[in-house]
């Protein structure tokens, strides 16, 4: 039964005289809207976040999302192309680049640039990875490569916020807002939507990233920052003990109720229990992060303690190594606990010079966490209801990037028009490479997934219709999949 | 779910329904064809099936067949169709029905016609106590005077009174308040405030850089100066939009559309930023100024109101020719009419700046008045002629949405058809043309409404003890729209953090200037790329929260916690949310402990010697008012309680302390230890985080 059900079966005086209920006068009305029976800006449901029932059966309950930002290389890692080295320092033909725009490159003298990498099958399904992703390769029956993403946009922002929000426009709510909104928290205790970032070169949106945009803002992402205090004012001053955090709550819902009984509105209900999960919060977000329970097999498999090798300058910063690992295994713990939509962030992989020995540092950096968070997820039976998306607002040229008053070539510029993306666990069919790009990974040949397919794909598979979850504002129903028709990606689907 | 459903709907049905007679096209009937039927038989050439459209009496109605179209159960028949994710319920094909029987009448839509001055008995309160009458609903009484005071203020000048402030109010001494409540300085950041969220001001550009905009507080310092001098809201609107055309005006004003957001990242495509800014600019002036969501006609004619795509272009081609500038001796950022090499403005298909359409020239939207003259200047001039129906309509709507916590419109950027009718349109039209007649004075606007009954009203229904007229007012207006009481309103975010400050004595007032920063952990600021942020020194750095410094890509987290806007488009309406992570920074933002240990100190300071004098005192700085017995008694346990633990802690008790530890006298650090807790514990009331 809906608490809403609730308040209208007790009898009518008791409805106005509780002080239980965490209903108010807002969200009522958002019910009635909701109901149809006002017509409003929004249609929010009773409890912003009270959990909700999905369009259609899910298959997945949670989502990790890795946003690599930068635009990581797909032919160094996930799109082998014989052809690079080959052709390595001639140029393209213009039947390939066309009217193509780039950020720094020289499009009448650039040649393409070859890869070092060696590509091996992997898996039972044979998948060709790079070598610079060995252990996130022993996971290859479990991902689904999809190697033919489109996206409209070539520069980052724009980029990143069409990855994250669907739009190349500041203001729109993140994938984790809608879903948020779509199905509520869960979870009694943490925040539904939870985002964690590690420090590198600074993310160009900011948190605008994870924002809940013209949604209200109970659906943004809340950022878990790294130490001991994992939210923002989380800790209590100074002096301030747990016990008299406790007396202090006690003594302030005291009052708050002896106010509610003076004036009985149902607003101060909610506030009541805003501040009963703040105070739970304030204990398990803190254990949510204490990983001392870990066993040390565990530790090691996402190489919490572990060393990064030197580098001399890196643009994803240094000293990351055992900070993503944390997350990944943060992540974990927090799945565990009914987080509904997680992301990882890290920045930056916009490798337009130094792709070599950058490309690798950063692999470096992900590739064991990723891979270990893979497999304790599905060793715990969470894989089939997880979600795990590697993902980027855009790829590489196979050009080498002959920028301005650059004397040498070791980077790549911007790629919109084709590059790698990949999921894994949530109801998706691992084991398969999805789509496919010509000789040079300029163009998708097969199979192009636009961004918005790879969001109505992702709502779907938590039970999401994207044509049905909208929201008014402006005097427009907004989608996170926008007005031109978007497709579920049937192919990746188990 | 569904029970609760059909008991409301029975409700509003009681209460709202119409008799035959009474049937209203723009009321009972355009809501119904906009949701349902528009999308397919509205304004919109290219999107119309059927050659029918609904949205105005064509040759192509037929009555007979619309009725079987609704009523029929044959798929291939039934309108809207199954295809449809929006039917018709029972009740609209009922209302359609009844309409169609009686001939199908058509009405402009209400915010398209002129303001017409209604004949009035007892003004405001006389509009709002007839419309009570018919639902038998009773005004509550008046609020007692410490919670008017505490009202006035905070919706004034967004700072909470003083004890010396509170006293017994007459009807004279409540005016002499309001009138110098108006006359404040801090009125000025108050409203300027409110302007600022619609006019999307930050102190940096967004994007992949967010460089900083040194010098857009002077726009907003212009704003409060105009809001404080009590600028004519139409001199105010054409220094805005087109200040730079007149003589002899400080073109500062024509910042307001250099606030947004814009895109310099390398490599970008000029022409698409320059197409996405002016976009922006047409989209905002038609939100702000008119209530229109003028935007949606940028792709295709609008779906449910007379705008077309030619109307939208014509529109744009105002602002074609602008380009921006900094004015030379105060480096303020502006806008102004390029000299030579002029565009000619042309319709972009499909909202795609690199499809050429037709040439269109500046005017103004064909379903209003007409307006001659192609500058900008005439267009400012068309917004606010008086003939405009929007313009006075949408200011006026907005001015009572901050003293109501809602709109008599509640879409306030959607006068639309699909946004929601007037709960009061003849207050509506009384109050647009008192503020015309009143030279647009908002200063006069705001004294009209917090001079009336309703203004003044308990922020709850009448008393519990009568629970039946509370049942009443409950189910049969839950919202609240016909305002039988004055609404309780969440605090806006700055105000919280300013009322913290103000009540701990702490507040540095100084108005204008540069933003400042106040503390922020670095791994917060660290995760965009402007990550420059050294925390600005005391006293700058309790300056009030409006002068904080607004980067697109770290926005304050205290701000945005508690529903700041983003800056992303113009916020017309914020939302009042009520979440754990505020609970959380009110608890724990530095901000607030610092306040908290301020506030122990003032009352230690105040009153050396009697504990329940002091948190008498002290409930008095925080809430206005004395406590009742049942709270004072509470707050003694909890005193008597902490003041144990804070005993028993030791060393390590005192450091909440904090910033006053060295101003308490040694022998008076554990009972500052223990106010300190008490005053955190009052400035999270629930009482302190609304306005009555």
């Amino acid at each position: 039964m809906s608490p809403f059900e609730q308040h209208f079966t007790q009898t009518r005086r008791d409805f106005l005289a509780t002080s239980s209920c965490g209903l108010g006068t807002l969200a009522l009305a958002s019910l009635l809207r909701q109901d149809g029976l006002l017509a409003g800006e929004a249609s929010l449901p009773a409890n912003p976040l009270s959990t909700r029932v999905s369009h259609i059966a899910p298959k997945a309950e949670r989502c990790i999302f890795i946003f690599l930002e930068g635009g990581p290389s797909q032919m160094d890692l996930f799109d082998p192309k014989p052809l690079l080295n080959q052709y390595s320092g001639q140029p393209l033909p213009d039947s390939i680049v066309g009217d193509a725009k780039f950020a720094f490159l020289q499009k009448e003298s650039a040649t393409v640039m070859g890869t070092r990498r060696i590509f091996k099958k992997h898996g039972q399904c044979g998948m060709d990875i790079s070598d610079l992703l060995p252990n996130i390769a022993t996971c290859a029956d479990d991902i689904a490569l999809i190697r033919s993403m489109h996206t409209t946009q070539f520069n980052h922002l724009p980029g990143q916020l069409m990855l994250n929000c669907g739009a190349a426009l500041l203001g729109r709510p993140s994938v984790g807002s809608w879903v948020t909104y779509g199905l509520g928290n869960p979870s009694q205790e943490l925040p539904s939507y939870v985002v964690m970032v590690s420090k590198g070169r600074g993310l160009p949106g900011g948190s605008s990233t994870w924002a809940s945009g013209f949604l209200p803002s109970s659906y943004g992402g809340v950022m878990f920052r790294n130490g001991a205090s994992p939210v923002l004012n989380l800790a209590n001053p100074d002096g301030i003990t747990p016990k008299m955090q406790s007396a202090s709550i006690s003594a302030l819902n005291d009052l708050n109720r002896l106010q509610h009984k003076h004036i009985g509105d149902p607003e101060i209900a909610a506030r009541i229990n805003s501040y009963e999960l703040a105070f739970r919060m304030q204990s398990s977000a803190p254990e949510l992060v204490d990983i001392s329970s870990e066993s040390q097999a565990t530790l090691d498999a996402y190489g919490v303690n572990r060393s990064e090798p030197p580098i001399k300058s890196n643009l994803g910063g240094i000293g990351n190594f055992q900070t993503f690992s944390r997350h990944c295994l943060n992540a974990r713990r927090m799945v565990e606990r009914g987080v509904r939509f997680v992301n990882i962030i890290h920045a930056s992989w916009d490798h337009h010079s130094a792709l070599d020995s950058q490309l690798a540092h950063n692999c470096q950096m992900v590739d064991q966490p990723i891979a270990a968070l893979l497999k304790d997820l599905k060793q715990r039976g969470l894989l089939d209801t997880t979600l795990v998306v590697w993902g980027s607002e855009f790829g590489r040229t196979a050009l080498g990037e002959n920028r301005k008053g650059s004397t040498k070539v070791t980077g790549r510029d911007h790629h919109p028009y084709a590059f790698s993306l990949w999921m894994a666990g949530g109801g998706i069919k691992g084991g398969q490479v999805y789509g496919e790009t010509d000789d040079f990974a300029w163009h998708v040949a097969r199979d192009p997934v636009s961004m918005h397919d790879f969001h109505a794909t992702i709502l779907h598979l938590f039970g999401l219709d994207h044509n049905k979850l909208s929201y008014r504002f402006q005097g427009l129903d907004f989608r996170l999949t926008g007005v031109n028709p978007a497709k579920v990606v049937k192919g990746l689907i188990a | 779910m569904m029970r609760a459903a059909i008991f409301i709907t029975m409700l509003l049905i009681v209460g709202f329904s119409k008799a035959a007679d009474d049937m209203n096209y723009n009321r009972d009937v355009r809501p119904i064809l906009a949701a349902k039927c528009f999308a397919c038989h509205g304004p919109d050439e290219e999107a119309r099936e059927a050659d029918l459209r609904l949205d105005m009496r064509s040759d192509h109605f037929d009555a007979k067949e619309i009725l079987h179209r609704i009523f029929t159960t044959d798929p291939d028949d039934v309108m809207p169709p199954p295809s449809s994710p929006k039917p018709l319920t029972n009740e609209e094909s009922a209302v359609l029905k009844q309409w169609i029987d009686a001939g199908a009448t058509y009405q402009q839509h209400w915010s398209f016609m002129p303001i017409r001055r209604p004949e009035t008995q007892g003004g405001i309160d006389g509009f709002i106590r007839a419309e009570l009458k018919k639902q038998q609903l009773h005004p509550a009484p008046r609020a007692n005077s410490a919670t008017l005071i505490r009202r006035l203020f905070l919706d004034l000048t967004g700072l909470p009174p003083s004890p010396s402030d509170l006293t017994d109010l007459t009807d004279e001494k409540y005016e002499m308040l309001v009138d110098r409540l108006l006359a404040s300085p801090h009125f000025g950041e108050r409203w300027g405030r409110h302007w600022l969220d619609m006019a999307r001001y930050a102190d940096s550009s967004g994007f992949l850089g967010d460089g900083l905009r040194p010098n857009a507080y002077k726009y907003r310092d212009w704003v409060i100066r105009a809001f404080n001098e009590d600028l004519p809201y139409d001199q105010f609107t054409i220094q805005q939009l087109a200040g730079d055309l007149l003589p002899e005006t400080d073109p500062t004003a024509t910042g307001f559309h250099r606030n947004a957001a814009l895109n310099t990242e390398a490599g970008v495509d000029k022409e698409e930023a320059r197409y996405q800014n002016l976009v922006d600019r047409v989209n905002t002036t038609g939100r702000v100024w008119m209530g229109l969501t003028i935007g949606c006609a940028q792709c295709h004619t609008h779906k449910y109101d007379p705008i077309t795509i030619r109307d939208y272009y014509s529109f744009y081609a105002f602002f074609d020719n602008t380009e921006d500038r900094d004015e030379a001796t105060t480096k303020s950022p502006t806008l102004a009419e390029v000299g030579k090499d002029r565009r000619q403005t042309y319709i972009h298909l499909a909202g795609d700046y690199t499809r050429r359409g037709p040439d269109v020239v500046p005017a103004t939207l064909s379903a209003l008045p007409e307006q001659t003259g192609p500058t900008r200047l005439d267009l400012a001039k068309w917004i606010v002629s008086p003939q405009n129906p929007l313009t006075a309509r949408v200011a006026v709507n907005h001015i009572w949405s901050k003293l109501f916590g809602a709109g008599l419109v509640r879409t306030p950027d959607d006068f639309g058809t699909s946004g929601e009718s007037p709960s009061h349109p003849e207050l509506l039209d009384w109050l647009a043309s008192e503020f015309m007649q009143n030279d647009w004075s908002r200063k006069r606007l705001i004294k009209l409404i917090v001079m009336s009954e309703t203004y003044r009203r308990t922020s709850f229904p009448t008393r519990l003890s009568n629970a039946n007229e509370l049942e009443n007012s409950f189910y049969v207006d839950p919202l609240n729209r016909l305002l039988s009481h004055q609404n309780r309103i969440r605090l806006d975010a700055e105000i919280l953090r300013d009322s913290a400050l103000a009540i701990s004595g702490m507040l540095e007032r100084s108005i204008g200037g540069p933003s400042f920063r106040p503390p922020l952990p670095e791994d917060v600021f660290e995760v965009g790329r402007s990550s420059n942020w050294q925390a600005s020194p005391a006293p700058e750095r309790y300056r009030r929260s409006l002068y904080i410094i607004t980067l697109r890509s770290v926005l304050y987290p205290l701000l945005t916690t508690f529903d700041g806007p983003d800056a992303a488009d113009a916020c017309v309406r914020r939302e009042r949310s009520n979440t754990p992570l505020q609970a959380l920074t009110m608890m724990n933002d530095g901000v607030f402990v610092e306040a908290a240990q301020s506030l122990a100190l003032r009352v230690l300071q105040q009153n050396p010697n009697e504990t329940s004098a002091r948190l008498a005192d002290m409930f008095h700085l925080v809430l206005n008012r004395p406590p009742r017995a049942e709270e004072l008694s509470r707050l003694q346990a909890f005193h008597k309680e902490q003041e144990n633990r804070v005993q028993s802690g030791g060393e390590e008790a005192l450091k909440v302390l904090g910033i006053i530890e060295q101003s308490v006298p040694i022998a008076d650090r554990v009972e500052a230890a223990t106010l300190v807790a008490i005053a955190r514990v009052l400035m999270n009331l629930d009482e302190f985080i609304n306005r009555e």
